[in-house]
């Protein structure tokens, strides 16, 4: 087992390596000059000096090896540069920031795979049945409705019509805890109802497909009860590789959540990816892109993780 | 037209209707959709406006149409870019691979590492906002989902024996790859054409909502979703509309989607669950029969397949018995019956699978006869792993691979005697030991893939000995095992029997050589009948059905002086012959063989289904 996680961590470092890389190049190789696209505004050319100052300050003069070092040691210290706005280093704003979104994913996540993980078992047991074309259908209209269409929705009837809740925000857990997951629930569960759509049908598919192997009908000539071959034997099972899809999902989620932080004013990472992306602040657009990334990569290795401990043959085969 | 088809045609036909009034909005008598109106903003719906005024007046159901111009064009227009991409990068990579395969295939899959919005904001920092931007940004997010579909269609269609025999015939691999490969990976293509399509129009809208997409005052449904969160407590209706027409149009590409699909790859019918998942309501306990059957007395079972064409009878009118202490064989070719005879004895039945007929009596460790054929999955449980149990053919199958196999093994214990956890295991490591896997303290904490396929088949044995059956069915044990693993388990389950006297055996097997071994008495299947009953020794001896007679001749062990081979194949369920349905495979097949069927009781006892045996056997 250590040797396995020793490998998976491994190569994730090396992933690590090559989306930096990647995001280096990227800006480095497209056509223009960042510095000559950030001063432009508008048709009109920006002026030559102060373009070669900004390109002074983001070293773009220097060599291309040297600037690609510099970069990659500055990630080593997780120094993520300053931004080009207001000069304020961009480094705590995203350590302050990225706890927000993450726990936003999390708490969806968690809320998704209690519904769906249920739902999609029940609409297996009952392949074809009433209870199977209600939750089909349901998930069918909430894998068709926007995030931002649901999340503007909820504001509507839970905040304006019956106030139960404020429209967004957020408040430090510290400050006033009550407060803090009441404001975290609106926007949890509008990610949660998408997702718990794609792991209901994930679950489903699963679960139908371990339903006709033969260990189950094992269990049965066993005279195992019905409720402990669902779980022990089926469910258990099937859940491989949902969680695997959980696991891609929650890494597509740090993306959408750009839309949801944007409609609850949730101060996460996301919202502070779309101001940089207004202002074509470059620093600040790669660093968040950058930690995304690694969260991403970081992922994946918790679900290959788990994918071992929950599959004992998956040690075997690395 | 099949079902699915019908089905699909009329969604397509809603898809065109609805698309046609975008397209056609230029010469729709639309108002238009920039004219400023602030004395009619936030109206409700009105004669002149249907669907109301947004927050400057302008007509909503104009914006609405000409929103989805918007959409539709970055939605399908980076679908067909990406496709016309991802689908040369497919097919070179898939047809050529090497070299190809890593530049055009895997170099695609790094963009699926980011997230997709992540990096269509990426693309938008560098070029800024618009239409343009958006069909660019989302074509390069799409190129390798259409790049994986590609090449995964092509290396299936590439090792089609049709491309290898046009490749030898020298034909140029472009035009292969044009005429031959590229319409077969055309369904797959669709299908990802339409997911792009729905997943483009949601991007878009995202990406207008967020203020990063179409730039205003250029109508677009994100962008009044936009406008109206700001005026939800004026007019909430504004919020609503363009809400309805986004969700509505990817719900209706969903849709297409999914019966595009069913087209493409039929589904069977799903048959609502597997019958034995649901609750039966009712008597909880069987009824007792009267009969005075030793052990197992199974008359006139017939099992059928349920199929959309009506139900087709699988084995009819079998029937045995068998006493406590003895071991029958149950032999026959594949597809004769003998595994079906096995499941419906313990209910294990597939879904399809009903019994018609007949009855399987049953006396209980507690003295009571029952009817097995007519229990109820929660009537039976009690009886399943504790009275009777059964060995599966394919072990490593028919373990649960998750779960070690002395817990496995405990389960069957538990769920049977309620026993304190110390003394289940130690009866754990004891049956191990039994059934001759080493080392049991250890090997209870094993995975079954860490057992070897002997191993594997003695901790099942373990298993269906476990709370001493009085009936154990053995479903081809040996079938999968090397010769020599065979002999061990034939052993173990005679070591068994001598252990449990009471206990009665059913051996399914097609191997005529392990019969002598193991077995006392022998009923031959074929074709889903029973056409010989005897002993063992008598039926070696002197069989009484020429099927017998064959299948002993084909046998290498047998004292035949020449192999033989029965000609022809067992007709198939549904089509089965008139009369004895042996008789087209018969070489003493007569006239009166068609007219015939059902087992005659002889003079010695023994039983057989032919009509001639006096004079052919």
């Amino acid at each position: 087992m250590l040797r396995y996680i020793a490998f998976r961590v491994l190569i994730a470092l090396v992933l690590v390596w090559l989306v930096s890389t990647l995001v280096f190049l990227v800006l480095h190789l497209v056509p223009g000059d960042p510095a000559e696209l950030l001063l432009a505004s508008g048709n009109t050319a920006p002026d030559p000096e102060a373009v070669a100052a900004l390109r002074e300050q983001m070293g773009l003069n220097r060599p291309i090896y040297e600037q690609y070092l510099t970069f990659l040691w500055d990630l080593l210290h997780l120094d993520f540069g300053t931004s080009l706005r207001d000069g304020a280093s961009i480094g705590p704003e995203l350590a302050l920031r990225l706890p927000r979104t993450l726990e936003l994913i999390v708490a969806a996540s968690i809320i998704a795979a209690l519904i769906g993980v249920p739902l999609g078992t029940l609409a297996a047991m009952r392949a074809g049945g009433i209870a199977d074309k209600i939750t089909s259908a349901s998930a069918s209209l909430a894998l068709s409705t926007p995030v931002f269409v649901v999340g503007t929705a909820a504001i509507l009837v839970f905040a304006q019509w019956l106030g139960w809740v404020s429209a967004g925000g957020y408040v430090p857990f510290a400050e006033d805890p009550v407060r803090h997951i009441k404001l975290l629930l609106m926007p949890a569960c509008t990610i949660a109802l998408g997702l718990s759509a794609v792991l209901m049908r994930m679950t489903r598919a699963s679960v139908l497909e371990v339903l006709e192997r033969d260990y189950v009908r094992t269990a049965r000539a066993k005279g195992v009860s019905r409720r402990r071959i669902i779980w022990r034997h089926v469910v258990r099972t099937a859940l491989v590789p949902v969680v695997t899809i959980l696991g891609l999902e929650m890494g597509t989620l740090i993306g959408s959540t750009v839309l949801i932080e944007y409609v609850f004013n949730w101060p996460g990472i996301s919202g502070y990816l779309v101001r940089a992306v207004e202002a074509r602040d470059y620093p600040e657009v790669v660093g968040i892109v950058l930690i995304i990334s690694f969260i991403f990569v970081f992922l994946n290795l918790l679900v290959d993780i788990t994918y071992a401990l929950l599959d004992p043959r998956v040690k075997l085969a690395k | 037209m099949t079902r699915a088809q019908r089905s699909l045609t009329l969604w397509l036909a809603v898809a065109l209707i609805l698309v046609a009034f975008p397209i056609a909005a230029p010469i729709l008598p639309l108002q238009s959709t920039v004219a400023i109106d602030i004395p009619g903003r936030f109206d409700g719906p009105s004669a002149e406006h249907w669907l109301g005024q947004d927050e400057l007046g302008r007509d909503v159901l104009s914006r609405i149409i000409w929103g989805a111009r918007a959409s539709l064009i970055v939605a399908f227009g980076s679908a067909f870019f990406a496709a016309v991409i991802g689908t040369i990068l497919g097919l070179v990579g898939g047809y050529f691979r090497g070299l190809a395969e890593i530049l055009a295939v895997r170099s695609t899959e790094i963009i699926i590492c980011l997230p997709p919005l992540l990096l269509a904001l990426l693309v938008i920092t560098i070029l800024g906002a618009g239409i343009d931007t958006l069909i660019m940004a989302l074509t390069i997010l799409f190129v390798p989902k259409y790049t994986r579909v590609v090449y995964a269609a092509t290396l299936q269609t590439g090792a089609l024996d049709f491309v290898t025999a046009q490749e030898s015939m020298g034909t140029h691999p472009m035009r292969i790859l044009a005429r031959t490969v590229l319409p077969n990976i055309f369904p797959p293509l669709l299908v990802q054409f339409s997911l792009t399509v729905a997943s483009g129009i949601l991007l878009e809208s995202g990406l207008s909502f967020l203020g990063l997409g179409v730039v205003p005052p250029a109508p677009s449904w994100g962008l009044m979703i936009r406008a109206a969160r700001a005026a939800l407590d004026v007019q909430p209706l504004l919020l609503l509309w363009p809400s309805l027409a986004l969700a509505g149009t990817v719900l209706l590409l969903n849709v297409i989607c999914d019966r595009l699909q069913e087209v493409i790859t039929p589904r069977t019918a799903e048959r609502g669950g597997a019958a034995w998942l649901r609750r039966q309501l009712g008597l909880t306990k069987p009824e007792p029969v009267a009969d005075d059957t030793p052990l197992l007395a199974i008359r006139d079972l017939s099992v059928a397949v349920s199929t959309e064409r009506g139900t087709i009878g699988l084995t009819d009118t079998v029937g045995f018995t068998l006493k406590p202490g003895e071991t029958m064989a149950l032999v026959g070719e594949s597809g004769s019956g003998k595994t079906l005879t096995g499941l419906a004895t313990t209910g294990l039945l597939p879904n399809a699978l009903k019994i018609t007929n007949g009855s399987a009596l049953f006396r209980d460790c507690s003295g009571t006869v029952l009817d097995l054929a007519k229990l109820t999955e929660d009537q039976f449980r009690p009886l399943r792993g504790n009275d009777i149990s059964m060995v599966f053919q394919d072990a490593s199958a028919s373990l649960n691979p998750v779960h070690r196999i002395g817990d496995q093994l405990a389960e069957v214990i538990a769920e049977h005697r309620k026993l304190p956890r110390a003394e289940i295991d130690t009866l754990v490591v004891d049956l191990l030991r039994r059934v001759g896997i080493p080392d049991p303290e250890q090997r209870r904490r094993a995975y079954p893939f860490e057992l070897s396929g002997g191993q594997r088949q003695r901790a099942m044995i373990a298993m269906a000995i476990a709370n001493s059956p009085r009936l154990l069915i053995a479903d081809e044990p040996t079938t999968a095992l090397d010769p020599t693993i065979q002999a061990q388990i034939l052993r173990l389950l005679d070591g068994l029997k001598d252990e449990n006297r009471d206990m009665g055996m059913i051996f399914v097997t097609h191997n005529l050589a392990v019969v002598k071994e193991i077995a006392d008495t022998v009923s031959v299947m074929y074709a889903g009948e029973v056409v010989e009953q005897g002993s063992v020794a008598e039926i070696f001896e002197r069989p009484r059905h020429p099927y017998t007679a064959a299948l002993l001749a084909s046998v290498p062990e047998s004292e035949s002086t020449r192999l033989e081979s029965i000609p022809g194949t067992v007709p198939r369920a549904g089509e089965m012959p008139e009369g004895c349905r042996f008789a087209p495979r018969c070489k003493h097949a007569a006239d009166i063989c068609a007219s015939v069927d059902g087992l005659q009781t002889l003079a010695d006892g023994r039983r057989t289904a032919c009509i001639r045996w006096e004079t052919v056997t």
